[in-house]
């Protein structure tokens, strides 16, 4: 269990009203997650010895399928969250303006939210303030797509992103929905890769409706 | 050549249908028309069917084909989509009149759906998962062809012949999936008017970013209608695709 890699930080402006992954990083590391979270979480096993006199129980480690285990978050003052019942909007919002969305509208954000299926955040123990958030639409079924990734500005850099998304991707195969989808802005997506993302596989283009755009035959 | 529309994302899956869900649908916004939706038959209100000018290329033209309604608008200028409308409507040559009804009620027959699945060709899918899948979706478009045969007292004949859907958090962001249409009613411009229909009763709803993810082969369907790839460099991604 270690920190991955030092990101680049930095802000950029977000001039859409849509909110897509927004922090840069180039990851020196790159953790190997393919084969961990592509199995279903193991619990912690405890192993028992068969020697009646010797009747200790010895606990082993529990299998690493994340980065950072809960437990190192947990120990350096971050708690993961995965409901909006103590979590504050207007904080919430703050982050994501730190990182460059426009500023949207509190109670659309909780709206948002209510509708979302599945969604991860990291809380700071000292402040209670959220950190890290993540979140998953979809068909329940089929197909999720994630949408606002962000960490703070004052705390990227330490790996909450990426624990922020092994978790949730490993949320969205438990629920036994395989395709999942995200849109990456370009300077993210060595963040997205070494978390299992490919770009356009086969071909396949990811769009967006403008209405300025809009050709008339 | 008319653009396949057997799907507007990852090749990955494909649907299975059934399961009775109507009446479950909730979505936030509800024309009432006085429609039912649990009612498997069609009730047309008499509503403006918008000509759209992306589909006049499609018509057929003569005067056995009649276009219900004055040209279009902006989208914008429109007053608020009605629920279900006729989109076109046509005398064949027995006298019989088949109509074009696309519908954002989401009122389909999961065994209807089976069926235009098999005839795209997708492979099957559990028909409890894609039930589940509608309803969890945030609007499902439909498009269904009523005949009404000349002959007094005979019963209407109902066909699903399209379909597409969307998922979304109801505030910011939805994304179209599953955009099909009956090989048979292909390359009359249907699959077009349901995706601009599905688009603009998001839009009304105040569904700011409308997404999706194209086949390359239909990239450039989905650019006519306004989509536009790769924004700003934007990429989609998916989590390990097969």
């Amino acid at each position: 269990m270690h920190y991955s890699s030092m990101y680049n930080v930095y802000l950029s402006n977000h001039r859409k009203t849509s909110s897509f992954s927004h922090f840069s990083s180039s990851p020196t590391t790159t953790m190997l997650l393919r084969g961990i979270i592509s199995t279903p979480p193991l619990p912690p096993r405890l192993k028992a010895s068969h020697n009646p006199q010797n009747a200790t129980v010895s606990a082993q480690l529990p299998t690493t399928k994340f980065s950072i285990s809960d437990q190192s978050l947990q120990s350096r003052g971050f708690n993961l969250r995965r409901s909006i019942s103590d979590l504050n909007l207007d904080h919430l919002n703050s982050v994501f303006v730190a990182v460059g969305f426009p500023r949207r509208d509190t109670e659309k954000i909780r709206v948002a939210l209510e509708n979302t299926d599945t969604l991860l955040w990291v809380e700071y123990e000292k402040t209670k303030r959220p950190v890290a958030f993540a979140r998953a639409t979809g068909d329940g079924v089929f197909n999720a797509i994630i949408w606002d990734v962000v960490v703070d500005p004052s705390f990227q850099g330490i790996g909450l992103g990426k624990a922020v998304m092994e978790r949730l991707v490993e949320e969205l195969l438990r629920k036994g929905i395989s395709n999942i989808a995200l849109y990456s802005e370009p300077r993210v997506l060595g963040f997205y890769r070494p978390l299992g993302f490919v770009a356009d596989p086969d071909g396949i283009r990811g769009m967006v409706y403008s209405r300025k755009q809009k050709k008339r035959k | 050549m008319p653009p396949c529309f057997t799907c507007c994302r990852c090749p990955i899956l494909s649907f299975d249908c059934h399961c009775q869900l109507p009446n479950q649908l909730v979505f936030p916004y509800s024309l009432n028309y006085g429609l039912s939706r649990a009612s498997r038959k069609i009730k047309v209100s008499h509503l403006r069917a918008n000509f759209w000018e992306s589909i006049r290329s499609g018509f057929v033209k003569n005067n056995t084909t009649q276009i219900i309604d004055p040209p279009s608008t902006p989208e914008e200028e429109e007053e608020p989509l009605p629920q279900e409308f006729v989109l076109i409507e046509k005398t064949q040559p027995d006298g019989a009149i088949e109509q074009i009804i696309f519908s954002s009620g989401g009122d389909v027959d999961i065994y209807d759906l089976q069926t235009l699945c098999d005839k795209v060709g997708w492979p099957r899918r559990p028909l409890s998962k894609l039930a589940a899948a509608l309803k969890n979706s945030y609007m499902v478009a439909t498009l269904h062809s009523v005949r009404k045969s000349p002959g007094a007292g005979e019963n209407d004949q109902k066909k699903l012949i399209g379909m597409a859907r969307a998922t979304s958090d109801h505030a910011f962001n939805a994304t179209i999936w599953d955009v099909l249409v009956d090989p048979s009613y292909q390359g009359q411009g249907l699959g077009k008017a349901l995706v601009e229909k599905l688009i603009r009763a998001l839009l009304q709803r105040d569904i700011g970013n409308i997404t999706l993810f194209a086949d390359s082969q239909v990239v450039e369907f989905y650019r006519n209608l306004g989509f536009e790839p790769d924004p700003e460099g934007i990429k989609g991604m998916f989590w390990y695709p097969r």
